[in-house]
């Protein structure tokens, strides 16, 4: 079953077109990895899904056309992103901002507050910190957070805007350990952008390589190790 | 020890106004970091509709629900119709607009009503004051150590600490208020768990707008008439207060409207030599400056917090 499929979709800023028909699915139970360099259009392929940017083309969610939805909306739909750079709410506490996180939700206080737990067992330095302000946390910290806030909306489909931006290698490996996980046994979709191609390919049910706003190939990690140029070029071996 | 005593309540009650303009100008600069040069206007406005319901023989605490309900229209009304289309642009946009809207409501008023104090007998009121909230006869006052103190003032101020309560309970304990906190820490991220900032916004400025009208009313109450200039001094003494207690932090602002109130009465009295009932403004201002010099962020204000 397809979850998330674009097509034609363009996007950018002002008079600028960063993303040229971009043509993306994410099946269901799949993680989907997005390699490129800087500048490739990765983090604006995350806006252009969640609605933050204007966007032209297709996308379209389990078969709903949300190409003209408002990011809120979209949150709505079961899309939960988690923004570079973490984006948490640092004036607020770690707990609020897991609140924060399920504030779409209306199934009711305690399956929210049982959700919280849950988040607290899988991230418990996140639970010794449930009372401090987020922006006091550590980065790792904050991008455990901000994960555990996106799933507390308890999304079909988690964006992941490189999520191994300034963290160690100890702790990125951490990281997609719990994605990985989740994905095994509760059966989350993911799409991941990522420069960190080497960790993120090996959790990847398929990879798309992404080049000045265009996908120049894709394929199984296998596949796309396979290929000496883009060994050479994303891969570095 | 009376007369002190009679200062301290005088100053409770002032700042208690005060406080009220003030958690108008936090509520609104949590959300959007703008300061509403407007604030004390839109509360004249909703003074005058407080007036014109008494003029029409409704009892006060009806008209006080109706200016309330007006106040919070008017500031959702401004939000979405002049501040949305400028916020985007720049800051110094929204400064401009504010000070235009702070203009044509105050000629507003005027035209719609009179440039007199209002009720006056001389344009055919119906009232013989301006409707207070709270028993205001001469001989409603209770005695406290032998100070004369005002039931006004006791009902003012409680007012006030109980607005403060509720607001408390809506910031910490209800979605709307942490939708509110989590706009005002981080609006991009706010959209990306699904809140709606845009309603948001617009619900803090009919908040604003609605707490300020209650300040212009209990404020005309006091001052027993509403006229045009009610609001410059409070607006002056507000933004005090909002600094003093620090501009994100609604506690702050109450806890700075009644400290101004009480230094303002306490200089105007004790120092009746060099500051007197007529530089009692300069109070405020010297309040403001020594606060950005020593803490710029207030006293309760968060001064931020991040850990790259």
């Amino acid at each position: 079953m397809t979850l998330l499929r674009t097509s034609g979709l363009r996007a950018g800023y002002g008079p600028v077109t960063v993303l040229h028909d971009l043509e993306l699915e994410v099946n269901e139970g799949e993680i989907v990895v997005i390699l490129g360099a800087n500048g490739a259009g990765k983090t604006t392929t995350m806006r252009a899904v969640s609605g933050t940017i204007g966007r032209q083309g297709t996308v379209e969610l389990n078969g709903t056309d949300i190409t003209k939805m408002s990011p809120d909306n979209i949150v709505r739909q079961g899309v939960a992103q988690v923004p570079q750079g973490r984006g948490t709410f640092p004036e607020l506490s770690v707990e609020d901002n897991l609140r924060a996180g399920a504030i779409t939700r209306r199934d009711g206080m305690s399956k929210i507050a049982a959700d919280m737990e849950r988040w607290y067992q899988q991230f418990p330095r996140l639970a010794e910190r449930r009372g401090q302000r987020a922006g006091s946390l550590s980065g790792g910290e904050q991008q455990m957070l901000a994960i555990a806030r996106a799933l507390m909306s308890r999304p079909k489909l988690l964006l992941c805007d490189e999520p191994s931006l300034g963290l160690a290698p100890l702790i990125t490996q951490e990281l997609f350990g719990v994605i990985e996980r989740l994905n095994k046994e509760e059966g989350l979709s993911v799409l991941l952008v990522e420069q960190n191609a080497n960790l993120a390919m090996h959790m990847a049910s398929r990879v798309y390589l992404l080049e000045t706003g265009r996908i120049v190939a894709q394929g199984s990690a296998a596949e796309l190790s396979a290929d000496d140029a883009i060994r050479k070029a994303y891969l570095g071996f | 020890m009376e007369l002190f005593l009679q200062r301290l309540f005088d100053g409770l009650s002032q700042g208690s106004v005060y406080s009220l303009i003030a958690l108008g100008l936090v509520i609104i600069y949590r959300g959007t970091g703008h300061l509403n040069f407007a604030q004390g206007e839109m509360a004249l406005f909703c003074t005058y509709v407080v007036y014109q319901c008494g003029e029409w023989g409704l009892p006060i605490g009806v008209s006080v629900i109706i200016g309330m309900g007006v106040g919070f229209a008017l500031g959702a009304a401004t939000e979405v119709t002049l501040i949305r289309p400028v916020a985007k642009k720049s800051a110094f946009a929204v400064f401009i607009v504010t000070l235009g809207l702070f203009q044509f409501l105050n000629w507003l008023d005027g035209a719609i009503w009179s440039d007199q104090p209002l009720p006056n007998s001389g344009v055919g009121s119906n009232q013989q004051s301006f409707p207070s909230l709270f028993p205001n006869k001469p001989d409603d006052f209770i005695n406290v150590f032998g100070a004369a103190i005002k039931l006004q003032s006791i009902g003012v101020f409680l007012l006030v600490l109980v607005l403060f309560g509720l607001l408390y309970l809506l910031f910490n304990y209800t979605k709307l208020g942490l939708a509110m906190n989590a706009v005002a820490s981080n609006p991009e991220s706010a959209k990306l768990v699904g809140i709606r900032t845009n309603m948001v916004l617009m619900v803090s400025w009919g908040l604003a707008a609605a707490i300020g009208a209650l300040g212009g009313v209990v404020f005309a109450g006091i001052n027993s008439n509403v006229n045009l200039g009610l609001m410059f001094t409070v607006f002056i003494y507000a933004s005090a207060a909002a600094t003093l207690g620090g501009f994100d932090s609604p506690g702050g602002a109450v806890l700075g409207g009644l400290i101004i109130g009480v230094i303002e009465n306490m200089a105007a009295g004790y120092a009746e030599e060099w500051v007197g009932q007529e530089l009692k403004v300069g109070v405020a201002l010297v309040v403001i400056l020594v606060v950005l010099l020593v803490k710029p962020s207030g006293l309760f204000g968060t001064a931020k917090v991040e850990r790259v």
